[in-house]
Order: C-alpha cells, then sequence, then structure tokens
C-alpha cells in the first residue's frame, strides 16, 4: 500500500499560479498549492503565473512574486519572458530581482521560435549569468519542437535548457532524449497528459538520471498525475530521488531555490 | 483495514497491447501483480481488442481475463456496438448474455466507432433494466448526448472516465444536472477537482480507477492517497462507491 504520507522530498520545477481562460481550475492560487506541496512533500516550487504565459508577462511575473513574498520558503518564480512584449524589460527586471530564480519561456503559446532572433536575449542573458530556462516544449510544433533546442544548444552551449514535458508525445519523448543525448546542457522535465513511468525510464536509461526533473504543471493540471508517475516509475529509488529534486538542487545554482545554499559548479 | 489505501477497487483496466503508447503490461499476470502492487480488493476489466479492433469479439478477452482472476475480485465489462447485420443481431440479447456472463457493466465508443449514440437505446434500456453501469469516455461522447442518455435513463448509472482537466464546466453541469451520471479518476486531472467535488456533496460520484493499459496507474493511485479528502471520503472513492454501483464487487 502506498500510504497517505509521502517519503520522497520533492522539488517542482514547472509550476503555474491563477486561473486559465480555457477551463476552470479550482482554488489556483498559492495558498492551496502550497497546501497541495504539504500533502505531496514537495519542499519547493518554481512557478510562473498563468496570466504571464496566457495573456501580460510583465502582469503575471508580478503576481509570481506576490506568490514568492508570501512565501518565500516554499515558492520560487520564473520570469516570463514572452518575445512580443518588451523582453528586454522584463530581463532587466529578472536581472535586478533576486526573487527570480529562472527564465520561464513559452514558443508555442506565444507563436515564435526558440530559434528566432527575438528569443537571443534569453539565451545570451542565461549563458552570461546561469541562469537556467524553462521552456516548453512540443513534439511536432514549429516554434518549440525537441529538435529545435539542438540549434540552441549548439550556439549556446552555456545556457542550460530544460524541454518542459519533453517533447509531450511518446515520439517527441524520443525526440527529446535524442536531443539531450547530444548536448549536456539540455535537460529533460517529466509532465505531460501522455507522460508514463516506463517513458520517464527510457529517458533515465538513455541520458542518464542526472538531467531528469520533476515538473507537473500545477495547477494547470493536479500536481499528483506527474508525481504519481514518478513515484511509482520503474527507477532505482537513487534515480527517483535525483529526479524529484536532486537534479533541480543541482539546476538553480545562480540563484539557490529555499532550502539549500546551492550547491557549487564543481 | 487500517490503512486506508489499501482494499481500493479499480474501476478500469484496459487488457491488451496498445498500439501508441509505452504503457505497462496488461495480461493476466500483470494485472494480478498490479492488484498486489497496489493492494486492489478487485478490478473490472475491458479489452483493447473491443476498442481498437474488434469491438464484439474483444469482449471475450476481457471475460477470459475476469475468469482467471475471478478469486482476486476481477469483472468484466463488455463492449457494445448497435445492432448491424452481420456485426451483432441484438443488443438486448448481448446484454442477456453478458448477465449470464458475470459481466458487470459495459462501454461504448461512439466516437471510435463511428455511430450516434442515439442508436444504442435498446442497450440503455436493457442495461437499466438489468442494473448494468454504462461506461464511456469522455471524447468518446458529446456532453449533450450524455445529458440525453442520462435524462431518457435515470436509473442507469453513467460512468465518465478520461476526463482530462479541461473539462470541470461540463462536468460540473452533467453531475449536478443527472444523479446517475459519475466519474472516475482515470485521468481525472484537473487540479484540486477531486476535493472540489467532495466539497460540494458530490464524493459519492467519484470511483477509483487507474486506466491500466491505457494511463500509467501511478497517477490515480497516488491522486487519491495524497489527496486532500478524509480518510472516510478515500474508502468512499476508493472502493465504497463501485460496491455499490457494480454488483459483485467483493466487500
Amino acid at each position: 500500500m502506498i500510504g497517505r504520507r509521502p517519503r520522497h522530498r520533492i522539488v517542482d520545477v514547472h509550476a503555474h499560479l491563477g486561473p486559465y481562460s480555457l477551463f476552470f481550475i479550482p482554488e489556483p492560487d498559492a495558498a492551496t498549492m502550497v497546501a497541495v506541496m504539504d500533502r505531496t512533500g514537495t519542499d519547493v516550487t518554481v512557478l510562473s503565473a498563468n496570466r504571464a504565459i496566457q495573456q501580460d508577462a510583465h502582469l503575471g511575473n508580478s503576481q509570481s512574486l506576490a506568490a514568492v513574498d508570501a512565501y518565500p520558503d516554499r515558492i520560487a518564480a520564473y520570469a516570463v519572458i514572452n518575445p512580443w512584449q518588451e523582453p528586454e524589460r522584463e530581463l532587466e527586471r529578472l536581472a535586478s530581482d533576486e526573487r527570480f530564480v529562472g527564465i520561464k519561456v513559452h514558443p508555442s503559446l506565444h507563436r515564435y521560435p526558440v530559434t528566432g532572433a527575438r528569443y537571443a536575449p534569453v539565451w545570451e542573458f542565461a549563458e552570461s549569468t546561469g541562469c537556467p530556462v524553462l521552456s516548453h516544449s512540443e513534439h511536432l510544433s514549429p516554434y518549440d519542437a525537441p529538435v529545435l533546442f539542438q540549434a540552441v544548444a549548439e550556439r549556446y552551449p552555456g545556457t542550460s535548457v530544460v524541454l518542459g514535458h519533453a517533447g509531450i508525445t511518446p515520439a517527441g519523448v524520443d525526440e527529446a532524449i535524442e536531443a539531450a543525448r547530444r548536448y549536456d546542457s539540455l535537460w529533460l522535465e517529466v509532465c505531460g497528459s501522455q507522460m508514463t513511468g516506463p517513458l520517464i525510464r527510457s529517458m533515465v536509461d538513455q541520458v542518464g538520471s542526472g538531467r531528469v526533473l520533476f515538473g507537473s504543471d500545477f495547477p494547470f493540471i493536479d500536481q499528483r498525475m506527474s508525481l504519481g508517475r514518478v513515484v511509482c516509475a520503474p527507477l532505482t529509488e537513487s534515480q527517483r530521488q535525483d529526479v524529484l529534486s536532486g537534479n533541480a538542487r543541482k539546476l538553480f545554482r545562480w540563484r539557490p531555490l529555499p532550502g539549500e545554499q546551492g550547491l557549487t559548479n564543481d | 483495514m487500517s490503512d486506508v489505501t489499501g482494499g481500493w477497487f479499480d474501476a478500469r483496466i484496459v487488457t491488451g497491447a496498445h498500439p501508441a503508447a509505452l504503457v505497462p503490461a496488461t495480461d493476466r499476470e500483470a494485472i494480478a501483480a498490479h492488484l498486489d502492487r497496489y493492494a486492489l480488493s478487485g478490478a473490472l476489466v475491458s479489452a483493447m481488442a473491443s476498442w481498437l479492433h474488434d469491438p464484439i469479439g474483444g469482449n471475450a478477452e476481457a471475460s477470459a481475463i475476469a475468469h482467471d482472476l475471478a478469486d482476486r475480485g476481477v469483472l468484466a465489462c463488455w463492449t457494445a456496438v448497435p445492432a448491424t447485420s452481420g456485426e451483432l443481431d441484438s443488443l438486448t440479447a448481448l446484454v442477456d448474455r453478458a448477465v449470464d456472463d458475470g459481466v458487470a457493466a459495459f462501454r461504448i465508443h461512439p466516437a471510435s466507432h463511428g455511430y450516434s449514440p442515439a442508436l444504442l437505446d435498446e442497450l440503455y434500456d436493457a442495461l437499466q433494466t438489468n442494473r448494468l453501469p454504462l461506461c464511456v469516455d469522455s471524447a468518446e461522447l458529446a456532453w449533450p448526448d450524455l445529458t440525453t442518455i442520462a435524462t431518457r435513463y435515470p436509473e442507469l448509472p453513467i460512468i465518465v472516465s478520461n476526463l482530462g482537466y479541461r473539462k470541470l464546466r461540463e462536468l460540473w453541469a452533467a453531475l449536478t444536472g443527472h444523479p446517475n451520471v459519475f466519474v472516475d479518476l482515470v485521468d481525472f486531472a484537473a487540479h484540486q477537482g477531486v476535493e472540489w467535488l467532495a466539497a460540494h456533496g458530490l464524493a459519492d460520484r467519484l470511483l477509483f480507477a487507474t486506466g491500466l493499459g491505457v494511463r500509467d496507474p501511478g497517477e490515480s493511485v497516488v491522486r487519491l492517497a495524497w489527496s486532500g479528502l478524509d480518510d472516510a471520503t478515500v474508502r468512499l472513492v476508493g472502493a465504497e462507491n463501485a460496491r455499490r454501483l457494480l454488483q459483485g464487487v467483493r466487500a
């Protein structure tokens, strides 16, 4: 029996906040998210507000910071950079506000390819600072198919890019694995409605457990869906702990997550 | 049982190979191992072949699993299509055969199998008469069609599965408008959706189910085990609702 209490410590590197127009989300607020985290053993969640990805990056980023202010020991924020909404302004804000620990981009929603010139400041900033970037990735998308990130990795080898959803579909996962095998700067994140434990095992087997990250997309989707796939996946306990939190603690070195001082580059 | 995460009834397993997903195996041994791993009291099993190959012929595969694992509380769920010359003579006769075989529920796939759900009135009537629930994936049936069936057959339990995370507005209307509509936890992915329904007095409409064969079972297991529901409600969703709805579910 699985029991009602989790046994692992968890860092969730892919989360959101707030309502979303396409469907109703019950209780998408930070307080409820922290209550869910308490039930699932999640120490820290790194989020970007739905408003920031869906409609207004600047206002949404302010919502993310408000959540950090409310729960500084539990929540950290990505700055969403929308290539159509003054990306330099938001990058300056990110640089000067230590409550942001990373960048989130959503090329499919913003209909602009990761290889486009408007994203160049993002990759340059990330490479120069060590700031990690979480991007949506989606198989066959003209904007963020996993294969496109190989060009980013080739041009900006010092930029750590997390392929959110690892391509989403089973075929997309294979493509994301291939990209991550070729480029050490690419990381794979496991949330997605078509993800399964065997697919996660495939990532770990082929990329190694050191660059596979737990994320859930909550409250877009309930956190326990993605978490259940990892908790029950055919992994060793060491691999599982890497995925659930160990790798996140390694990735977020530029501005360490709450609860630790970060790891050195060594 | 002191640990409320044991003894659940898995209200949806699909036996047979999936042609387009990397999911755990679902043969007899795998299902038995699944029951063991999660300390389940039983399961309702339909056949992948009925969905993706031979709707009526595939039912034998579901029944074979149910018969082999009867001592583990496994029950069969058969699939129906409209009566069509050369494929199926009579829906009433199909339901009669199912009752004789100990089948606990029926599943329909109107979208995948290419027919209007209005062609199954004979099935709904026979199921209602025999107190057999109707199971259907949310993508297989338009919500207005669900409303029509639920209204015309108010004593027919309808279990909606594979809801995803984008359908709470439709689900709310269906559940509050029709006491005979239920939803299982297969890909019931809306954030706090389980807790939200329970807070509105609808926990008795939720059934634990993993979708082994089409989904990763860890989703539903962790979703319910680490939910915000109290222990009594976890028991209700985990097994008691299924016991109330499905004939043959063991105490």
